[in-house]
């Protein structure tokens, strides 16, 4: 608890020295009168001229000393008021901005992280199980041929839909053919030769994928994703229109919070891969094989927990890339979120909407890394004590 | 294996892993017995494939460079060559050896003990935890409904041991493989749940393999012991009978090797010179003839196969205690050295 406060106090100092860092940088690095005024700022010979520049001088506090005009800027934010623009003549006010355009952002990285989460444990997990050994459901349980009949009607469509009927045609055979190899495994070499194949294969398919998805940039896989899904297959909306009802807004989401979690995922997946390996040498997961429990179940309730160490610090310090991902992904899927008001405010130089971005991507930044520390303790009882 | 009275019946079993250098036979041809409700100690020093015998048994070892091959039957169920999951914990049950490493540092007692509970014996959440409380009341842990809550690091090592023991018994299970159960403990520890096995043992009626590298924990607390080394059996024979009519030069080494109370005070040991053997190129003839004061030039090519009269079986041309072996070794200490060129130093030997 104590620990827990120190880190909270560390939090706010830190807070503190960002928006210091970033409203002193902002004013020192242009001139704030020229971005509200524009050219007529520099105009100190007419008269009329003077009398706008001392006007908005006096408007935005310009007159004022940098110290006292951070002051009132800090006292001014935590309240809740963010300032006003400065390139629409203060009409709407930063914080009207903000409230407008946060949620959506907050929406799709949310979903994003979430997604990231739900496609890396399953991933990771099965590409980790290989190191348990064993098999174990047999051909005939459902365990077994229900995720094998989702995948091949999942890849016999995507083949047909992309390639042709034919394409089409000669996967479904192969999946038959696959699992007509499950069956005889057991009895018949080739069999089990065919299916050790498959399996290593998909192995090194399943590496090859998650290299692909961590290299391949942001754009290049939001292109690739809109083709296919939305334009060629239609599944998924073209556009994202705010005027639109709560539940079409979520769908419309859907595609460019993929595109930002493919990459996270792949991440996670490796990082959870690696450590479940290690955890399965352990003592306790061959104890827990040994009272009889299901491979299965010592996955995910024996093996998982202690192995999401890594997961989670670094689905922390993703929260920050992500920023950075949903500015590529809104500009792209034309979603008016905070990615897109942090571009227009820098070509702008509208400074008090940058510094408002910045203080509030910093703070959920940092909030999140203290959560993610509060997690560890949750994870590892060893950590409370 | 027409008795009814035998629980598993294992004969010629052979455990070897393919490796890069070759084959590694791990277990070699090793045949034994056990009936219900009596324990079988299986002795040897590290490496000699102890372990290996019995996670193979219970189809633990999830490789696939691994080759089994001989029979285990388990109560008339042939055990090799098939899938053993639904073995695991409700018909043998298994204790390891480090209960500091072996239980999830980060679930609670309670989920811990209740799995099995629920597994094999279709409890609900009352039951299991009622049951749980029993157990570890059994296993004489206090306070058991405060444990169910606790996590692994809050108790002791001898405590997470018992737990450790309450977990294996839950499923009620008729084999209870006992993988050096004590070997990580304190001493003052170690008796306690030696007699705590034995005791729950007669409780149960169940068949106990005591595996421990220590002839002293073996030694009274078993039925059978049968000595391992290099994977192969050296010696099998009820528990009295080894201590008083040692046969193999083996077991006479592992036995002078420990200290016992009833020697006189400052007795020197007598350690075994020399390494296991490599399993992949292991020496020929009898495995142990390298490190073996008693060995001939016939240990050196041939294999000796366990055998002997009754119930006492053991593996060598010399054995201690015989005429032949008594001349063998005189030989050797005359000679200085052994057939296999092992020196014999007289003053410890004799």
């Amino acid at each position: 608890m104590r620990r827990s406060l120190q880190r909270l106090a560390m939090v706010v100092l830190l807070l503190l020295a960002v928006s210091m860092l970033t409203f002193v940088a902002m004013n020192v690095l242009g001139d704030p009168l020229f971005n509200i005024l524009g050219p007529i700022a520099g105009d100190t010979e007419n008269p009329e001229s003077i009398a706008k520049i001392e006007a908005a001088k006096a408007q935005y506090y310009l007159d004022k000393p940098l110290p006292e005009r951070y002051v009132r800027w800090l006292g001014d934010f935590v309240q809740g008021d963010m300032g006003v623009r400065f390139a629409s003549d203060g009409q709407p006010p930063v914080t009207g901005l903000i409230k407008e355009r946060l949620p959506r952002s907050l929406v799709l990285m949310g979903m994003a992280q979430a997604m990231a989460l739900l496609i890396a444990i399953p991933w990771g997990i099965s590409s980790a199980a290989g190191s348990l050994g064993g098999v174990d459901t047999g051909p005939r349980s459902w365990r077994f041929l229900v995720p094998f009949a989702l995948k091949a009607t999942a890849v016999t469509y995507f083949a047909q839909s992309l390639f042709g009927s034919v394409v089409g045609v000669v996967m479904l055979s192969w999946f038959i053919a696959l699992l007509l190899a499950h069956q005889f495994a057991e009895t018949v070499p080739a069999a089990r030769e065919l299916v050790d194949g498959v399996n290593k294969t998909m192995s090194g398919f399943s590496s090859a994928l998650s290299f692909g998805f961590i290299s391949m940039p942001n754009f290049a896989l939001a292109v690739s994703l809109y083709y296919v899904f939305a334009l060629k297959q239609g599944w998924f909306p073209l556009r994202y229109d705010a005027s639109d009802g709560f539940f079409t807004r979520m769908w419309q989401l859907f595609l460019p919070a993929l595109t930002l979690a493919l990459p996270g995922s792949a991440v996670y997946q490796r990082l959870l891969r690696t450590d479940l390996i290690t955890t399965l040498q352990e003592d306790f997961i061959l104890m827990a094989r040994a009272k009889g429990v299901s491979k299965r179940r010592v996955l995910f309730r024996h093996a998982l927990r202690p192995s999401m160490f890594s997961v989670i610090t670094v689905f922390g310090i993703n929260a920050g890339a992500l920023v950075g991902g949903a500015l590529v992904v809104e500009t792209f899927f034309g979603i008016p979120g905070i990615g897109t008001a942090v571009v227009e405010a820098i070509l702008r130089e509208d400074f008090p909407v940058v510094l408002a971005i910045v203080m509030i991507v910093a703070t959920g930044f940092v909030v999140l890394n203290f959560l993610v520390d509060l997690l560890y303790s949750v994870l590892d009882p060893r950590v409370r004590s | 294996m027409n008795n009814p009275d035998v629980l598993l019946d294992v004969s010629d079993y052979s455990v070897g892993f393919r490796t890069e250098r070759g084959l590694a036979q791990v277990v070699d041809k090793v045949s034994f017995q056990i009936e219900r409700g009596k324990t079988l100690g299986i002795v040897g020093e590290s490496g000699s494939g102890k372990s290996v015998l019995n996670r193979s048994l219970m189809g633990l070892i999830s490789s696939n460079r691994q080759i089994e091959s001989g029979s285990a039957f388990f109560a008339g169920d042939q055990l090799v060559g098939r899938d053993r999951q639904d073995f695991w914990g409700k018909r043998i049950g298994m204790i390891f050896q480090d209960p500091m490493t072996s239980l999830n540092p980060v679930m609670r007692i309670g989920r811990q003990l209740f799995e099995p509970l629920k597994q094999h014996l279709s409890m609900n959440k009352e039951q299991a935890s009622q049951r749980a409380i029993e157990l570890l009341t059994q296993v004489g842990i206090p306070e058991p409904a405060r444990r169910l809550r606790q996590y692994p690091h809050e108790l002791s090592g001898g405590m997470r041991q018992r737990v450790m023991i309450a977990i294996a018994l839950a499923g009620e299970p008729e084999l209870l493989i006992a993988d050096e159960p004590t070997t990580a403990l304190d001493v003052t520890v170690q008796k306690y749940i030696l007699d705590l096995l034995k005791d729950l043992q007669t409780e149960i009626g169940m068949s106990v393999i005591l595996i421990t590298h220590d002839l002293g924990v073996a030694r009274g607390r078993t039925d059978e012991i049968m000595v391992m080394y290099g994977g192969r059996m050296m010696e099998l024979a009820p528990s009295e009978e080894l201590f008083s009519d040692m046969s193999h030069p083996y077991t006479e080494a592992l036995f002078s090797a420990i200290p016992r109370v009833d020697q006189p005070k400052h007795t020197r040991l007598t350690p075994i010179a020399g390494a296991p053997p490599d399993p992949v190129e292991p020496p020929s003839g009898c495995r142990f003839s390298p490190r073996c004061v008693y060995a001939q030039q016939d240990c050196t090519i041939n294999l000796p196969e366990a055998d002997g009269p009754g119930d006492h079986k053991f593996a060598c041309f010399y054995p201690v205690n015989t005429d032949d072996g008594r001349s063998a070794r005189a030989a050797n200490i005359e000679n200085g050295q052994t057939a296999t060129g092992l020196k014999i130093q007289t003053a410890g030997v004799s």
